[in-house]
């Protein structure tokens, strides 16, 4: 099982890229609120930590997602 | 968010829309006698943005079909198909259709969407999952929420994803419906069906084709991609409407595997919903009459095809993908999307304007729809459309585009 931390380090190197504009962002950020990604980007950040750590996202659970320490929480229950 | 909040940010929403400077969503069209003619704010425009591949909504045995039925069945049935809504032209329709697909059963309903709805939250539910195609249709992922079961997405039209991800589900595949359509309506792109059955089957899920837009316009007698790939039988249940090739308004569930009678009294879309009007019945079955017998109709659709997307490939527009009746324009951004749309109605074609969130991939796209009805005549009239679009917005003429998004 990986680590709570790994998930949000990955989390965050990955929205450093695409949102952040370089910046690691805290785990508290609202993925949509604050960092302002859009459904689609959501979904797409899902696709990328799916293949990182090998699991599936039931896209059921995006409502119960909305900081990137929700998203973390709910990866590393599923590895 | 309280409810009227909601309606606020409703409004924003189409304010920003509206900033574009186009009422494209709101386009209200006159329509009288034409498949492919219409009027636009009173101005005369060729319809290319229609999902009236086949141009049957004027086909004079579908309109003399349909004249006949509401004269003498009446304008509606007033009711569902389990209590006073099957008439005789509604089960003679689903034989026909079944008979057609060479399917065990096939059920009608009042719209597409509702057939999808229908059929796929019945098939699922709780505990068992559901894989789809990120760009799948509206109605699609509907039916999915509405199942209950677990919802996986896969990246658009690529088995090897889908393998990976049946993969991560191990024994659950037992358990899994996959989804995907044949030709999807925004990029015109096709899918892989023959690589996602075999995927599908390796994995022992099951496997759902929307086919709404390949129905009668792709197939030696119109039963769609399957029939072009010869894999209708590997395919376990379809889907499709009856308000693209066929001109009206409706969908159907049906399985070649299967019977899918039986989920009549189980699939609510169907049991408490008003049935279909005896009209539009009977302008389905003459317009399935049609398609099966429809080389002809084909033919002159792809030639039409062919020739547009050429046309536009050599103007230098990017465009969605190879020949097929759904050509996608693919612009730099949705303002610029929308000066071309309003460019494009002032020359006298009216396509649809897709902006995001409504196209795959955040794309702003011009979407032009093809159909067997345009004449070689207005085929060039379109495409010299495009080419006044072209002069207004690209700076110097572009170079002949060979990818596709
Ligand atoms: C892929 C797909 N499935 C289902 C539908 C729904 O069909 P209908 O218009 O009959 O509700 C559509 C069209 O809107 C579609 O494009």
């Amino acid at each position: 099982m990986i680590s709570y931390d790994e998930c949000v380090s990955e989390i965050q190197t990955l929205l450093a890229q695409s949102h952040a504009g370089g910046s690691i962002v805290p785990p508290e950020s609202d993925l949509i609120d604050e960092l302002g990604l859009a459904s689609l980007d959501v979904m797409e950040l899902i696709e990328a930590l799916e293949d990182r750590f090998d699991v599936a996202f039931p896209i059921n659970e995006l409502g119960d997602v909305r900081t990137i320490a929700d998203l973390a929480r709910r990866i590393q229950n599923l590895t | 968010m309280s409810l009227l909040q909601k309606l606020d940010a409703a409004r924003d929403f189409q304010d920003q829309l509206g900033q574009l400077g186009v009422n494209a969503i709101g386009a209200t069209i006159d329509v009288t006698g034409s498949a492919t003619e219409g009027r636009i704010e009173g101005k005369r425009v060729i319809l290319a943005g229609t999902n009236n591949y086949l141009g049957l909504t004027f086909d004079p045995a579908c309109i003399e079909a349909a004249a006949q039925a509401v004269r003498t069945h009446g304008t509606g049935t007033t009711g569902s198909r389990l209590a006073n809504g099957t008439y005789a032209g509604h089960a003679a329709l689903e034989r026909e259709l079944s008979a057609f697909l060479g399917t065990r059963s096939a059920i009608a309903f009042t719209t597409g969407y509702v057939a999808n709805v229908g059929a796929i939250s019945t098939l699922a539910g709780p505990g068992d999952v559901i894989m789809l195609d990120a760009d799948s249709h509206a109605s699609i992922y509907e039916g999915a929420k509405l199942s209950g079961a677990e919802i996986y997405r896969f990246r658009h039209n690529d088995p090897a994803d889908l393998d990976k991800r049946l993969r991560r589900l191990g024994d659950r595949c037992a358990r899994t419906l996959v989804i995907v359509e044949s030709l999807y309506s925004m990029l015109g792109d096709v899918a892989p069906l023959d690589q996602f059955c075999e995927v599908v089957k390796r994995h022992g899920a099951f496997l759902l084709l929307d086919d709404a837009h390949s129905f009668g316009i792709m197939g030696e007698t119109g039963r769609g991609l399957a029939e072009t790939l010869g894999i209708e039988d590997e395919i376990d249940f379809v889907t499709g409407t009856f308000s693209k090739s066929l001109g009206s308004v409706g969908g159907f569930f049906a399985s070649r595997k299967h019977d899918v009678a039986p989920l009549r009294s189980q699939i609510r879309a169907y049991m408490f919903t008003a049935s279909s009007t005896p009209s539009v019945i009977a302008s389905t079955r003459a317009a399935l009459k049609r398609v099966a017998q429809g080389q002809a109709l084909r033919s002159q659709l792809w030639k039409n095809c062919e020739r547009v997307h050429e046309g536009l490939t050599s103007l230098g527009f990017k465009l969605g993908a190879a020949p097929s009746p759904v050509i996608a324009s693919l612009m730099d951004s949705p303002e610029q999307a929308a000066a071309a749309w309003q460019a494009l109605l002032d020359a006298g074609v009216y396509v649809n304007l897709v902006v995001p969130p409504g196209a795959p991939k955040n794309l702003s796209l011009l979407r032009c729809s093809l159909s067997a009805a345009h004449t070689d005549e207005q085929v060039e009239q379109i495409i010299e459309g495009y080419a006044a679009v072209a002069q207004r917005l690209f700076d110097q003429p572009r170079a002949a585009a060979t990818a596709y998004a």
